[in-house]
């Protein structure tokens, strides 16, 4: 109950306070309109604040409340003078008279450590340089404002690094803030002479601000807006992505414990990419020996001889002579799916690992997805169906891999399966392994092709290839399982030595390469939902005049569909395919939850998080991180160019 | 897949009256999509619903059989459905104490949603709406930033988390320290912050895509009217955008909810502080003796994204389409 109460006051607080922040910044800068005086006393006071945080958060303040209580109290003073005085001289007096009191306040309280041994030499040199940048800062402005104000920025800046930054002092402080060494330094004397010239030049600037009038006033209100609506996105945006992500650049060239880093250039990438575990072609040349490969050639020929030939009217090609419909195209696709999988199981390594994920959730979520899209497609039960697939997108993907090693499961050989593949792959073993079981399936199996070869006639006869082709190709694979029933035997069973059939249960998410596969069937079944939902806006976008005339031309549906559907909703494809890259490139979670990376499943993101955070690798983990970010920059390039000509024309 | 998926948009034969043996198995034939579709739907939902059958089998019985054998525990004596694995989950006396961890994520996915809704909703009504130098490009470049990988941040977040921000000035030799040690490492807030800034990309490109949208007539008469930014902000844009602030908040909360990577990276080894997600995940790594806490574990952490889903499926729907298809 304790815990409830916290977290609610917690909660509320949170939000509370930022709300009253964003509330009271558009507040005040109201009042600068109506109520100057007071706008500017808060001005006054905040600046102060902001001040003397910076100093107490850098532990150079003595006693650091009542300096800042004391500087808060000065900065409104000032800000409330200059609120009312609309005299020139008068506005500069007050001005330098604030600023001189700011500066002597900081000067009394900074700690004997800061007391600067002023160099004259540094100081008049920063003074020139200052003064120098100051000018160029108006000249360059276009000489539109004041001289002074902009003179006196450079000057003041000049001033802290000469007077200050460049100073000797006593310093030397241990981790708890306190002085080992003495030597140099300064007197608090020349503290207060530092600060209160540094007070008086800042004083001088804002005192030879000329009081705003009513118009510009109405300015300052207008104008604010667009900064505190910005402010604290961007300040997010640059504080946890922009300066993090230079940092993470920078400490890819650094190497050693997290406290001890050392530049040591490249090193990180050359140890990345000479890694056998990261990146390994050794056994590259298995790959031609694999069936994956010379089934995919198979596939590869037999789907561009059929576009070539269903394409040799011409008028269906594009003008290319290949048909892009269904048959060539699930050949192709069928085909690039094993040449891509004999290329990564013979290709190993995390990176390896990375790439095969991109490929398989890309081909199937996009696949699936868009027949999903297309079968419920003012289908009955349309919406059932499409949020019963979309589901797993709500779901964590710690949820869904603890979800889908139930589906894994293996248990020992003799026990009863309780893992749902297993369970079928083990049962299917006893049934090839029973005459009449196999009898029954293979007939069954006959009963099907039957049905297709008719199929494919009827096709062939009412002139739809798609249809024929389609059909001819689910013979294949039905014949084969035919043949392995019959023949050699199929599903989890082994012979053991004593000659007697016992079950052997596939161990899914340890044996490698494969189990990297099992893994990447959790992501597809989360992101064919994602595909799904948007191929199906998509195509319901498609202008119904377009499928009319279409229609009226006298094209088939099936024409229909790929002439005028696919490339309505081509641009689609090309955003959830960068969309899935981008999410697939960082999959972490599946392979933390389900193998931490063991038997082969290491992909990028796990290896940055391993490095940096278990062996405190910073500087690889870095490496690895920026590796990380290289992969993304053609898709972060492509939507740059796809904002710009949307924006920029 | 692409083979079947053209079968039901290609005109049949139909003869009237009686029709041929051969028609009929061709018009069964071509009922094959339909009935894809539907076995598609029931191979996705399998996976879930045996995590829901499961959670609610005693230990051995998961152990002994699979979830399809639920209807015969009973009979195998066992009980069914038993909510022991739920009672021992949740209540830290006994089992993992995932009371406390749903609490941790309450609270993180609660403020992680709504701190960037507000934050980005101002931003992406001043890109649309207010004229300002370098407008489009500040506005691409926020955009942008959202392919940028979560990972690239990790590292030198945390260390600004535990240890501040300290920068040393070059030529000078001086450090200065210009966010002090807070001390947030292994805090919940840590989380919240990092949460806020990875979420602004997208929000702020969702949100304006539909702020931008708005009439332009209605901004012209208000601003005539006297009303400025912040007035028009609060008093027409809000309650105008209401549907994709919705879209956005149920994507930022099943995101937040959700999350592992930052809640891991962050809290790491405060125990008191880690979201459900974690410990969850930290019962998977521990084979064996809790294995049965799992599915109960698994289907806590997931039914509050279901009934969010189920409940508010139009803009969450919403919020994944208008992020791609527009864009």
């Amino acid at each position: 109950m304790d815990r409830l109460i916290v977290t609610v006051v917690g909660i509320v607080a949170t939000i509370g306070i930022s709300a009253i922040i964003f509330y009271g910044a558009n507040a005040l800068f109201d009042l600068a309109e109506t109520e100057f005086p007071w706008f500017n006393t808060a001005v006054g006071a905040i600046s102060a604040l902001t001040v003397f945080g910076i100093l107490w958060g850098n532990r150079i303040l003595a006693t650091p409340i009542l300096a800042t209580v004391i500087a808060v109290a000065v900065g409104a003073a000032t800000g409330y003078g200059l609120g009312i005085v609309k005299d020139k001289r008068t506005r500069l007096y007050v001005g330098l008279g604030g600023g001189l009191a700011l500066g002597v306040v900081a000067g009394v309280f900074v700690r004997s450590p800061y007391w600067p041994s002023i160099d004259p030499v540094a100081a008049i040199i920063g003074l020139a340089v200052g003064g120098v940048i100051g000018f160029l800062l108006w000249s360059l402005t276009g000489r539109k404002h004041d001289l002074m104000p902009r003179l006196m920025i450079g000057l003041s800046l000049g001033w802290l690094l000469g007077a200050w930054l460049a100073a000797d002092f006593v310093l030397s402080l241990d981790d708890d803030g306190n002085v080992t060494r003495i030597e140099g330094g300064g007197t608090q004397v020349e503290a207060i002479i530092a600060a209160a010239v540094l007070g008086l030049l800042v004083g001088a600037w804002i005192g030879s601000v000329p009081f705003p009038e009513k118009i510009r006033r109405a300015e300052i209100t207008e104008g604010s807006r667009k900064y505190i609506f910005l402010a604290p996105a961007l300040l997010f945006v640059v504080g946890t992505l922009v300066i993090p992500l230079a940092r993470t650049i920078w400490l890819g060239f650094l190497t050693g414990t997290p406290t001890n880093l050392e530049w040591t250039g490249l090193t990180n990438y050359g140890d990345i990419f000479t890694d056998p575990g990261i990146i390994n072609f050794e056994n590259w040349t298995s790959m031609f020996e694999s069936r994956l490969f010379w089934g995919a050639v198979v596939l590869l020929i037999l789907g561009v001889f059929l576009g070539r030939w269903m394409g040799r009217s011409g008028g269906t090609g594009l003008g290319t002579g290949f048909y892009f419909g269904a048959g060539p195209l699930s050949l192709l696709t069928g085909g690039a799916v094993l040449i891509g999988f004999a290329i990564f199981v013979a290709i190993r390594g995390t990176i390896a690992n990375n790439l095969w994920w991109i490929f398989s959730v890309i081909i199937f979520s996009v696949s699936v997805g868009l027949a999903v899209a297309v079968l419920a497609d003012r289908s009955k039960g349309e919406n059932i169906a499409k949020s019963l697939i979309f589901l797993p997108m709500a779901i964590s993907f710690v949820g869904a891999s603890v979800i889908w090693r139930l589906m894994y499961v293996a248990r020992p050989p003799g026990d009863t399966q309780t893992g749902v593949f297993n369970a079928l792959w083990v049962k299917v073993g006893e049934w090839s392994n029973s005459t009449t079981a196999s009898t029954i399936i293979v007939a069954a199996i006959g009963l099907v092709v039957a049905g297709l070869l008719y199929l494919a006639w009827r096709g062939w006869q009412a002139d739809s290839n798609a249809i024929a082709a389609g059909s001819l190709a689910l013979v294949v694979p039905l014949a084969w399982l035919a043949y392995r029933f019959l023949g050699p035997g199929i599903g989890g069973f082994t012979t053991n030595s004593a000659g007697e059939v016992v079950a052997n249960p596939v161990i899914f998410i340890q044996t490698a390469p494969w189990n990297n596969f099992w893994m990447m069937v959790v992501l597809i079944w989360i992101q064919t939902g994602f595909a799904m939902v948007i191929f199906s806006a998509a195509i319901k976008a498609v202008p119904e005049e377009l499928l009319e005339a279409a229609r009226i031309d006298g094209a088939t549906e099936s024409q229909t569909f790929w002439r005028v559907t696919i490339p309505q909703i081509f641009p689609t494809i090309g955003v959830v395919v960068t969309t899935l890259i981008v999410t697939v490139l960082k999959v972490f979670d599946i392979p933390k939850v389900m193998t931490n990376g063991n038997f082969d499943t290491q992909v990028l993101a796990n290896e940055m998080w391993e490095r940096a955070f278990t062996q405190f690798n910073f500087g690889l983990g870095s490496a690895v991180a920026v590796v990380l970010f290289i992969g993304v920059l053609p898709v972060m390039f492509i939507n740059i160019r796809r904002m710009q000509r949307e924006r920029l024309g | 897949m692409t083979a079947t998926q053209e079968k039901p948009t290609t005109t049949a034969t139909t003869g009237n009256g009686k029709r041929p043996l051969g028609n009929r198995i061709y018009g069964f034939l071509r009922s094959v999509p339909t009935w894809a579709l539907w076995i598609l739907v029931i191979l996705w939902t399998i996976p879930t619903f045996s995590l829901f059958v499961n959670s609610f089998r005693e230990r051995d019985a998961q152990r002994s059989s699979g979830f399809w054998n639920a209807w015969q525990d009973n009979a195998n004596g066992f009980e069914f459905p038993t909510l022991n694995n739920y009672q021992e989950v949740l209540f830290p006396d006994v089992g993992a104490g995932l009371g406390n961890a749903l609490l941790n994520s309450a609270s993180i996915a609660i403020v992680a949603t709504i701190i960037p809704i507000a934050i980005a909703a101002f931003a992406a009504y001043a890109f649309a709406w207010i004229e300002f130098r370098g407008r489009e490009w500040i506005f691409i470049a926020t955009v942008a930033l959202l392919a940028v990988p979560t990972q690239v941040s990790l590292i030198p977040l945390l260390t600004a988390y535990s240890q501040g921000v300290h920068m040393t000035i070059p030529f000078i030799e001086r450090t200065i320290t210009l966010i002090p040690d807070a001390n947030l490492a292994g805090s919940i807030p840590a989380v919240w912050l990092t949460h806020t800034g990875f979420a602004l990309p997208f929000a702020i490109f969702l949100l304006h895509n539909y702020i931008a949208g708005l009439p332009k007539d209605i901004f012209e008469s208000a601003y005539i009217d006297g009303a400025d930014h912040f007035k028009i902000f609060r008093k027409l844009v809000v309650p105008l955008s209401m549907p994709v602030l919705a879209a956005f908040a149920i994507f930022q909360f099943l995101w937040t909810w959700n999350d592992y990577l930052i809640a891991l990276t962050m809290i790491g080894g405060n125990r008191e502080a880690l979201p459900a997600t974690i410990v969850v995940a930290s019962l998977a790594g521990e084979f064996g003796a809790r294995e049965h806490l799992l599915t109960a574990g698994a289907f806590v952490i997931t039914i509050v994204p279901l009934i969010v889903f189920f409940a508010l499926q139009r803009f969450f729907v919403r919020g994944v389409t208008a992020g791609s298809v527009k864009g």
